[in-house]
């Protein structure tokens, strides 16, 4: 589901590259109905979230389509193992969604560039909002899915609580990717004396456990803190229960009111596909349009000269004001925003679901560039 | 999480998932003791009682419309597959009836995603079901301990069929010894074909009493196919009170190495069903009827 | 003596075909990227087709090694200073091969369905493991990126093989050693045995063969070629992938190798090919990712339904129909036919076992008792088999036992092979004793049994039933030559030629057993257990089913093996056996009744008694 959404963005983005779309040419002036004279055309299969099929897609891509990019992963354990066939393959790769430490951290690629936000942005960001709302020495519990996405973001978040407020965690619950009874986990968490449930799972294991925790009565009973935002988690599982809660993401669709070109991507995105984007489409739609910029600016295709592009680390547009690659790690460096859920008779229609609540700039909230790493392999 | 309060609700939680995991493998068990087939579509049975459930309950709305629709669904799909397929493996090589039967469960489950999705489907619990229940000495999710006694209620009336039916003196005594049946004078044919409808069956009723608490998804009963023969092997093949045994020492296993580290639960079962083939091959009330 | 095999035809076509392979496919327009992954679900279901297809063991648990194996090499790769390829399948080799070893010991405790249910749940433990438990040393759902493409270190030189071209090359080399030793495997005594394991793993233990270290050999061996697969997994792929460990990559293998053909050794390289061009058309070409698995499950079924034996398989069968429609047929010969030829005086060669190894028992007949059994009970629950019998044979004796059906004459043999241990009671043996051992054990010091319901290798040959009986003698009970030859068995086809003419099947040697006649069968039958030279051989009916006319001819054929042995016969037709037998012991209701010459017993009024009714039936 995120993942279709991510697509989505991406689809957009190429049909606006090849049309030359304004908002297009916003991001990526040197556009001009395709890159350099040529039309894009977008290659799909289906990874479920499982890094081996994704490994063995992106090579069938390699090797039957001669394909320039690669994108795409809504798990991080994709973006890691893909990160290592580019540079392996020496083709540029695009992760989508991915939220772990590593994929620009100690598994960076030189090949890889990362547009999205990752769990060490998504701690910075919600700590201080954490600690400024529930004050300090209190009791957490986490549920931390048992891949590096999660394990990363529990650690960044558990550590900024602890060093910066001196809460406790009581327990970190870590769970199977596609665990369905989370019982004996959430059984351990009530019996833990937390006051807050910080739930760290993504996609169908986020909205189970979720629902299973309120089946438990642990949910009103605890405050549940979502600190790197799942697509589609609040329709899913009901504004009832992501109602007041605190988490952090990269985009919301009503910051249109605040960001130009956010309104424009979200009209458009809106009239193609029938609902208001969410964060994945958002991060396909501008890792894609960086992208283009980079290869129009370079005036090359060669991966080499794309990455020399990226590794300039200029500062360029994106749909939230101006934003870098760094060159060390190739991280974006890009604003995020701390979103608090609204009650079902707050929502103004139904994909209202979340308030900004603030919104950070990039250099704030990243960690120091040699803090996860990363080393760079050879071009 | 070593409290007094978190080993009695993880007790519970055993409880829950053992005896959903003892009928289901009551189901594998019985077809397995009388006809000698081992259905590896049998996690296949369990996610097709979820879907025809789920089915029924978005037409009517009815809880316990989901739950007979569900479990006469798979009977019947079990019946056909009796009849349409696994009649014809009886006198070739057990292996073949493995790989047919794999097959199957392969077809059933791709063929639910082609139709239905990836994505969870949810079946709500009924509404006085909906909740939490104070039990006094802890709080429950209401509809967990209705599945509890749900769940119990039917491999009661698993035992009543076994132990007080004459297709259930017959089912035992093919367990016994599966050259006897034959000579009774019995159409075995049709004591197979509901053999195996009744055993499809106990796996489909315990999908659909599953689905209100995880929510159904195609693979959903991967995972159960699985535990499913570690609790057969550890109670016994081919034996009804070994399955239910099985499922209970399965569940409080797997909850209560969930107490200490919820990702040893399932490697201590594992170890204890390899204890159990050492020093107990037949397992624990198994008989020397079948190979 | 003919050998079956033309040598290494099937080496040299793999060879070309490896060669021609890459050449012939970029001609089609198929990537190497699609070969190269055939190859190694190609080199993997090699050794599950040794363990399935010859050995009859259907492993649901292949990812447990494949796994593991990947995961040993991987890991060598990306996290130590080690980065030769061929040093890290070494290692992953041991691995799995150790880690094989171990669950062989647990899952070969039972056989069958039991087994492959067994395999399952010990994977399912792997799987586990290698998640959070592991995760440290296998990245968990992360599995290890970054795996190094193969290379070669030649000393002088490195070859690396980096691009899918140069790595099919790799692959293509790994595989044709596979197939090289797994064809001589097959070819080996060892691979002779496993097949008999495969269709009568009673029969093989009966003739005095180890089946559970054959089995356990087997299901190391498969483990050791799933291991290295897995390591040339993560090479491939750059990537060694947690998936490995799912229960879909035992499924995979399992329904490649169905779907290619078991028992071929080439049939998974062929089920690999299916898949993965079915794979790539739907997923790719048609864009139809979410059904090419459901028409893969409904074309899996009906294979297993109609085509058994798979592409390969069913290639062989077109092959045979179409060289049975080009050559005349063979006239078939008629089982009485042959008996009625004089037996050719052929020596076997005999006894050379018991207390004494070695000739001199041959040149001068032994004397006294070789068989006694004491005080020998058998209880089932609440009932009573046999009760307190004693029991002694001495050598060269014939000794007939008769009683009426009920009486425990079965059991009493069973408990004489040790295929039933006695719940009380001893039974020795040439001075042994023999009590509560294995029945492969009793048959090597020289006690054998030729069955009452035939107890053949339906799928094999004559001369193959009879070399598997006569391997026995000749290697032992255990013995590991995996890569020896059938010719480098001493004296093995004299043994099967002398044993063959003595139950006068030497024309019929190379028809399948399938195709036999009963009475051939039946001759057969006994011919496996003279095969063993036995110093003492029990037969247990052997008239039983048997047409007047063929009861004549087996019983001249007895009297000529007669002599010089010492055999204990049980059969319900008094009138062949007392012609055959010097001393009769005579069961009733589990117990010795009364024991005397033929002439003694006919004229015995008890005995008389116990038959009334019951025998005369039975022997007209």
């Amino acid at each position: 589901m995120q993942g279709e959404d991510e697509r989505k963005g991406m689809e957009l983005a190429v049909e606006h590259i090849n049309t030359s779309h304004p908002l297009m040419k916003e991001l990526a002036p040197g556009v001009d109905n395709g890159l350099l004279g040529k039309k894009l055309e977008i290659l799909v299969a289906d990874s479920a979230a499982n890094p081996n099929q994704a490994v063995q897609a992106e090579q069938s891509f390699i090797n039957q389509n001669n394909v320039m990019m690669m994108t795409g992963s809504t798990s991080s354990s994709v973006a890691v193992a893909l990160n290592k066939l580019a540079d392996r393959e020496k083709i540029i790769y695009l992760p989508g969604i991915s939220g772990s430490n590593d994929t620009t951290g100690k598994d960076c690629a030189r090949y890889g560039f990362r547009q999205g936000f990752f769990g060490e942005m998504a701690a910075n960001a919600i700590g201080p909002t954490l600690v400024k709302n529930f004050g300090e020495n209190r009791k957490a519990a986490y549920m931390t899915p048992d891949y590096t996405y999660g394990h990363t973001v529990t650690e960044s978040v558990s550590t900024y609580l602890r060093d910066h407020a001196g809460w406790e965690v009581v327990t970190n619950q870590v769970s199977p990717l596609g665990t369905q009874d989370f019982s004996q986990y959430l059984t351990n968490i009530a019996n833990s004396g937390a006051d807050f449930l910080i739930n760290v799972n993504w996609g169908r294991d986020a909205v189970l456990s979720t629902q299973q925790a309120a089946q438990f009565g642990i949910i009103p009973a605890m405050t549940l803190v979502v600190p790197y935002q799942i697509p589609f988690l609040a329709p899913e599982a009901g504004p009832e229960l992501t109602e007041g809660v605190f988490a952090c993401t990269e985009f919301w669709w009503t910051l249109e009111d605040e960001y130009p070109l956010v309104k424009q991507f979200v009209e458009a995105f809106q009239e193609k596909y029938g609902y208001r984007p969410e964060w994945g489409a958002e991060n396909g739609y501008v890792a894609f349009a960086h992208w283009a910029r980079m290869i129009t600016e370079a005036n090359s295709f060669y991966p080499a000269d794309v990455i020399a592009q990226y590794e300039k680390g200029e500062t360029i547009p994106s749909l939230m004001g101006d934003v870098f690659y760094r060159p060390e790690d190739h991280q974006c460096v890009r604003p995020v925003c701390i979103v608090r859920g609204k009650a079902r008779s707050e929502m103004q229609n139904d994909e209202d679901f979340w308030e900004v609540v603030e919104v950070l700039s990039g250099p704030d909230v990243i960690q120091p560039v040699d803090y996860l790493g990363c080393e760079l392999g050879e071009i | 999480m070593l409290s007094w309060g978190n080993f009695i609700s993880q007790m519970f939680n055993g409880l829950v998932s053992g005896a959903l995991l003892a009928l289901i493998a009551s189901g594998l068990t019985i077809i397995y003791g009388t006809l000698g087939v081992l259905n590896l579509a049998h996690g296949a049975m369990f996610m097709l009682g979820g879907y025809g459930g789920w089915i029924a309950y978005t037409y009517t709305g009815s809880y316990t419309v989901a739950v007979a629709a569900g479990t006469i669904f798979v009977l019947l799909v079990g019946v056909a597959m009796e009849r349409g397929i696994i009649r014809h493996f009886y006198n070739r090589p057990p292996e073949d009836q493995l790989l047919v039967t794999f097959g199957l469960g392969i077809v059933f489950v791709e063929g639910v995603r082609l139709v239905f999705g990836s994505l969870i489907k949810m079946t709500p619990p009924p509404e006085i079901f909906r909740g939490i229940t104070n039990l006094g000495f802890m709080v429950y999710p209401t509809y967990r301990i209705a599945a509890l006694v749900i769940v119990v209620v039917a491999l009661g009336a698993l035992y009543l069929i076994l132990y007080r039916t004459r297709i259930g003196m017959i089912v035992r005594a093919g367990i016994e010894d599966s050259t006897m049946v034959g000579s009774l004078g019995i159409n075995v044919f049709k004591v197979f074909m509901l053999v195996f409808g009744i055993g499809a069956a106990a796996a489909g009723f315990a999908g659909i009493v599953n689905a209100p608490i995880v929510s159904i998804a195609p693979d959903v009963g991967d995972r159960y196919l699985v535990l499913t023969f570690v609790v057969v092997i550890i109670g016994g093949v081919g034996s009804f009170p070994g399955a239910v045994l099985g499922g209970l020492i399965a569940g409080q296993l797997l909850s209560l190495t969930s107490m200490i580290d919820p990702a040893y639960s399932e490697i201590v079962l594992f170890v204890a069903m390899t204890l159990v083939l050492m020093f107990r091959p037949r397992g624990l009330l198994g008989t020397a009827g079948r190979e | 003596m003919n050998r079956r095999h033309r040598p290494f035809v099937a080496e040299i076509l793999t060879a070309i075909g490896l060669l021609v392979a890459p050449f012939v496919l970029r001609w089609l327009g198929v990537p190497p990227n699609t070969i190269n992954p055939i190859l190694i679900f190609g080199l993997l279901g090699i050794g599950f087709d040794l363990l399935f297809g010859f050995t009859g063991l259907l492993s649901f648990g292949q990812s447990a090694f494949f796994g593991s194996g990947g995961m040993v090499a991987a890991y060598v790769l990306t996290r130590t200073s080690m980065d030769n390829t061929l040093v890290a399948l070494l290692v992953a080799a041991v691995a799995s091969g150790v880690i094989g070893y171990l669950v062989g010991l647990v899952a070969l405790r039972r056989t069958g369905i039991y087994f492959a249910m067994i395999t399952v749940a010990i994977a399912e433990v792997f799987f586990f493991a290698e998640f959070n438990p592991l995760a440290h040393w296998t990245g968990g759902e992360n599995g290890l990126p970054g795996v190094p493409t193969p290379n070669l270190r030649l000393g002088f030189t490195t070859i690396e093989f980096t691009t899918n071209e140069q790595m099919y090359w790799f692959f293509g080399a790994c595989y044709f050693i596979g197939i090289v030793l797994a064809l001589r495997i097959v070819r080996s005594p060892v691979g002779l045995i496993l097949r008999a394991i495969r269709d009568n793993p009673l029969r093989a233990s009966a003739l005095g063969h180890n089946i559970h270290g054959y089995k356990l050999a087997v299901f190391i061996v498969a483990a050791i070629y799933t291991g290295i697969a897995g390591g040339l997994l993560g090479m491939m792929q750059g990537f060694m992938p947690p998936d490995a460990f799912k229960f879909e990559t035992s499924g995979e293998i399992v329904m490649q190798t169905a779907i290619g053909g078991a028992g071929t050794l080439f049939g998974p390289l062929l089920g690999a090919a299916v898949w993965i061009y079915l794979s790539d058309l739907f997923k790719i070409t048609l864009n139809l990712g979410a059904m090419w698995k459901l028409i893969l499950g409904i074309v899996f079924v009906l294979l297993v339904m109609f085509l058994r034996r798979g592409i390969a398989g069913g290639l062989v069968d077109l092959w045979g129909l179409a060289a049975a429609r080009l050559l005349p047929p063979r006239p078939a010969r008629s089982g009485v036919e042959d008996a009625a030829a004089p037996p050719p005086a052929v020596l076997l060669p005999r006894a050379r076992r018991g207390s004494g190894v070695g000739g001199p028992a041959d040149e001068a007949p032994r004397t006294g008792t070789i068989l006694r059994a004491s005080d020998l009970s058998k209880r089932y629950g609440g009932i009573i088999a046999n009760r307190n019998i004693d029991f002694e044979v001495d050598y060269g004796e014939i000794r007939g036992i008769i009683g009426p059906n009920g009486a425990g004459k079965s059991t009493f043999f069973k408990m004489l092979t040790c295929e039933v241990a006695p719940s009380s009671g001893t039974i020795t043996f040439e001075g042994n004793d023999i009590t509560g051992r294995d029945v492969s054990d009793v048959c090597q010091l020289g006690l054998t049994k030729s069955y009452q319901i035939n107890q053949l290798f339906e799928r094999l040959t004559v001369r193959q039933n009879l070399e598997i009986a006569a391997l026995g003698v000749l290697r032992g009970t255990f013995r590991l030559d995996l890569l020896g030859s059938m010719s480098g068995v001493e004296g093995l086809d004299g043994h099967v030629a002398g044993t063959a003419a003595l139950v006068n099947l030497t024309p019929r040697l190379d028809t399948a057993v399938s195709e036999l006649a009963y009475g051939e069968k039946r001759r057969l039958e006994i011919g496996l257990a003279l095969a063993t030279a036995p110093s003492l051989l029990l037969l247990d009916e052997p008239l039983a089913g048997m047409s007047p006319g063929e009861r004549v001819d087996t019983v001249a054929l007895l009297k000529s093996i007669a002599k010089g042995r010492t055999m204990i016969i049980i059969d319900h037709d008094m009138d062949s056996l007392f012609e055959l037998v010097n001393r009769v012991t005579v069961l009733q209701e589990g117990s010795i009744l009364v024991e005397g010459t033929p002439d003694e017993i006919r004229a015995d009024r008890r005995v008389q008694e116990a038959y009334l009714g019951g025998i005369e039936g039975e022997s007209a």
